[in-house]
């Protein structure tokens, strides 16, 4: 089982090509130009902002509704200067492909996640068609954010698979698929083996995996009944529309009272069709808590990859243990732990000293390379949890900032909601005094 | 006015209901939707007594103080009033302070009736009676009875679904008795309806049921006459006027039917959409157990879901109890008034029948026979009767409406504002930590 450390033939040299790989270079550069607003307030730490999106030439931009690629352009600094490379489509299933490639990676890395591959959490009147332009445009948005997010990742952005995604037009799965990656990827069963028996992983870790999946089952309810609130509030608004047709019919047989009977039904028409707006503004926010959801499978991920590497430890220190032990039995002659050699002999007759002298030397050389490996394991296990935590930390500090602005801006639009409300309410108030 | 469950009401005793306002404090919800036509003159009778009528339980405001909103409607009032022309009011009548009565066989409510007057039919300045609401469903059929070519105002509904409704929550009893007042105010407004023998009684004599079974007490000459006309006649030509008001209150009331479904169906979505936001806020709370520096901002917005929740339900509870009773009160208005319009066709109808017979018969003297001169006069009364009643209708109509619906986007706008407000506090609390940091 491989590590992933920066490997010199995955990394990009940081000669010719740093700018883009660094953080603060041509990636956000260009978002930061072409869409206007939104910067990053501190460019040094990494972050992203997400964008509304709906701007021309965003970093992910148009699509062929037909076959669902995306477009986006890259910039090179080369001696300093921009250029615009030629844009290339890409299909969602790239993404994904990509995202598994970096799994397998950078085990160590909270891997940012891609967008819902279909619309779930949706309240009636948003489409769940894939197909649906909004939901198209939505999951758009959502992409622009993955390669943000990998482009700000100090170490992520600097993958050489990660460029060519961004540059190299055609045959760009082959060379992905003949990186072997899909080969190193551990198996799930086996994955799933190791939670269970793993005996002394790091707290930190167990920890980590259990808020992540409290995270993800609250996420998930908050999802689910935001969808249903925005379900009744489509239906109150919508059933103040019948006021206005009524108003105006009631309008018809009154005199003194019917001009501001009419002119209140108008307003009452405004107030609902008001919703469709507010509750689009308010997918923006959902989309934001949806990121996290997903996340939360990201953090998992590098929790897994502990456990397994940890139980690899553990059962590597037992085979040793063992083998320890076996030879001590053939030196002194004891017979504690069963072998098969043991058992043959007993039933055989006894083995010749050469033969044993010939077995002690095998384990004597197991046991040296046993000794070695667990050595490596050991530090590759200190290892990664060293680099694991530093992006976890790095992560946390990430989710606060964002959860927070996704807060507020949600309250930003209530408070609009508010102010709407008040307005159409003093306005049809107007028209009935005049009644 | 809203908020919590129900309360019941405290069992007979001495003392009202601690909660009750005083029908002439200033809570706003009243004044907005239509509780009184007349306040502004009990409002400036209570001061110029200057009596216990100014202490308020719960320490509201007489209405004049209160916002600006209702002291202009009191204004308005005022001015549309056509019958005071610049004459001073000389009767005004209150219903407040319900209480439960329970006896062996049944348990009820009774509400104040108190009268001041300077008429002289009164020999007391003023009275204080206790009715129920089988009183007023007496009075007003006596006065149907007594003055058929007038329209009489409707009451609350008689029958209330057991179980669906609980008679005597506070909600209940006090919407009900806003509605009661209500009936006993336009009958104090109308110049005839007021000098009624049977309203007379009814808010002055200390045993009602004694009056009561006196049975054929006092019949107006019209009343008698008119109550003799059977159907069977028929209309000739319905003149104009009352053609239109005739299909005006048929399109009026359609129209209110549909306005009343409107609202009750908003109603009902208002309150789906209160359960999923009482689920809503809470898994915020949720979460904000997992967080660390995410907590406060987390539950703050816990918090201010639950505000909002409260606010809405403060705003169902509203219409609920405000809006839709006046509604329905004006259906059953038009529909009584339709009747009404009946009686006269079936006059004129026994007039013309009479008159033809007349013509008819030929031998008959130049001069027209006494019984025809009636149907008449009793035509010619009910038509005139009928349009002074249909113009102090539209007239008290109008305000109403305006009322009610300017109170119907004050609550709205409220809402609003208590959600705006709830929101816009926690924006500080969700960027503090930001900053700090």
């Amino acid at each position: 089982m491989e590590q992933a450390p920066p490997d010199p033939e995955r990394q990009l040299q940081p000669a010719p090509l740093e700018p883009l790989g660094h953080p603060d270079g041509g990636l956000e550069t260009v978002v930061g130009e072409e869409v206007e607003g939104a910067r990053d307030e501190s460019p040094g730490d990494g972050t992203v902002r997400r964008r509304g999106g709906r701007g021309p030439g965003a970093c992910v931009g148009a699509y062929n509704r037909n076959l669902m690629l995306f477009l986006f352009r890259s910039v090179e600094h080369i001696d300093g200067q921009s250029v615009l490379t030629d844009s290339l489509w890409r299909r969602y299933s790239e993404f994904e492909l990509l995202r598994n490639y970096l799994l397998v990676y950078y085990p160590h890395i909270v891997v940012p996640p891609l967008p819902e591959k279909r619309a779930e959490f949706v309240w009636h009147k948003l489409s769940a068609d894939n197909m649906d332009p909004d939901f198209v445009e939505r999951r758009r948005i959502g992409l622009e954010n993955f390669l943000l997010r990998v482009a700000s990742h100090p170490i992520l952005c600097r993958d050489k698979i990660f460029y060519l995604f961004l540059t190299q037009e055609g045959n760009w799965k082959e060379t992905v698929n003949e990186t072997g990656f899909q080969l190193k990827a551990d198996s799930r069963l086996k994955a799933l083996n190791a939670t269970f028996r793993v005996k002394n992983p790091d707290k930190r870790f167990t920890e980590l995996k259990h808020y992540s999946d409290e995270l993800q089952s609250v996420i998930s309810h908050l999802l689910r009944v935001r969808a249903r609130v925005a379900d009744r509030l489509y239906g109150v608004y919508k059933v103040h529309g019948n006021y206005g047709r009524v108003f105006s019919e009631w309008s018809a047989i009154e005199k003194e009272m019917g001009d501001g009977l009419q002119s209140a039904g108008h307003h009452m028409d405004v107030y609902a069709s008001s919703i469709d707006d507010i509750l689009e503004d308010e997918e923006h926010y959902a989309d934001q808590l949806k990121e996290y959801l997903f996340y939360a499978e990201a953090l998992r991920a590098v929790c897994r990859k502990h456990e397994l590497m940890q139980y690899d430890l553990e059962m590597a220190a037992q085979d040793l243990a063992s083998r320890k032990q076996q030879c001590e039995e053939l030196a002194t002659g004891t017979v504690r732990t069963f072998s098969l050699k043991g058992m043959t002999t007993k039933l055989f007759g006894q083995e010749t000293p050469e033969q044993r002298e010939a077995r002690i030397k095998v384990l004597e050389e197991q046991i040296n390379e046993g000794e070695q490996q667990l050595k490596s394991k050991n530090l590759e296990g200190r290892e990664f949890v060293k680099n694991a935590w530093a992006d976890i930390e790095r992560f946390k500090e990430q989710k606060n900032r964002d959860l927070k602005e996704a807060l507020i801006s949600y309250a930003v639009m209530q408070i609009s909601m508010c102010k709407k409300g008040i307005q159409v309410w003093t306005n049809a108030k107007e028209c009935f005094s005049k009644m | 006015m809203s908020g919590g469950p129900p309360k019941a009401l405290p069992s007979t005793g001495p003392h009202s209901l601690r909660d009750m306002p005083h029908p002439l404090a200033g809570s706003s919800s009243e004044e907005a939707v239509g509780g009184d036509s007349t306040p502004s003159p009990d409002l400036l009778m209570a001061r110029s007594f200057g009596d216990k009528d100014l202490i308020l339980p719960n320490g509201g405001t007489p209405a004049g103080t209160s916002s600006p909103a209702s002291s202009s409607s009191l204004l308005n009032r005022l001015q549309l009033d056509d019958d005071l022309d610049g004459e001073t009011r000389d009767l005004f009548v209150t219903v407040d302070d319900p209480k439960k009565h329970v006896c062996t066989m049944e348990t009820y409510i009774t509400y104040r009736i108190t009268t001041k007057s300077t008429r002289v039919e009164f020999d007391l300045p003023e009275y204080s009676v206790r009715r129920r609401y089988q009183d007023f469903d007496w009075l007003r059929n006596k006065l149907e009875e007594s003055q058929p070519t007038h329209l009489i105002p409707p009451l609350p509904e008689k029958f209330v679904v057991k179980g669906v409704v609980d008679r005597f929550s506070e909600e209940f009893v006090e919407t009900r008795r806003k509605a009661l007042d209500k009936f006993l105010k336009r009958i104090t407004d109308h110049p005839v309806l007021s000098f009624n023998e049977h309203f007379h009684v009814f808010l002055t004599a200390k045993d009602l049921n004694a009056y009561k079974k006196q049975g054929m007490a006092l019949l107006t000459r019209v009343g008698e006459s008119v109550k003799h006309v059977t159907g069977g006649y028929k209309l000739r030509s319905r003149p104009l006027e009352f053609a239109a008001i005739g299909e005006y209150l048929d399109t009026f009331a359609l129209k209110l039917g549909t306005i009343d479904r409107i609202a009750q169906r908003i109603i009902k979505e208002e309150i789906e959409y209160l359960v999923e936001l009482r689920e809503y806020g809470p898994v915020y709370s949720t979460w904000s157990t997992l967080e660390g520096e995410l907590a406060e901002p987390l539950e703050g917005v816990s918090a201010c879901i639950g505000n909002c929740s409260t606010a809405l339900e403060e705003l169902t509870d509203d219409m609920t109890e405000d809006f839709l009773p006046v509604l329905r009160e004006y259906i059953l208005y038009s529909d009584s008034m339709k009747s009404v319009l009946k009686k006269r066709d079936q006059v004129q109808a026994e007039y013309e029948a009479k008159l033809e017979a007349v013509a008819l018969r030929k031998e008959d003297r130049p001069k027209v026979p006494a019984d025809v001169e009636k149907c008449q006069d009793r035509m010619e009364c009910f038509n005139a009767d009928l349009k002074a009643d249909m113009e102090r209708w539209q007239n008290n109509k109008r305000q109403d409406f305006r009322q009610l619906l300017m109170g119907m986007a004050d609550k709205n706008i409220q809402y609003y504002e208590k959600c705006l407000m709830a929101w816009e506090s926690i924006i500080p609390l969700l960027q503090e930590k930001q900053e700090a940091k």
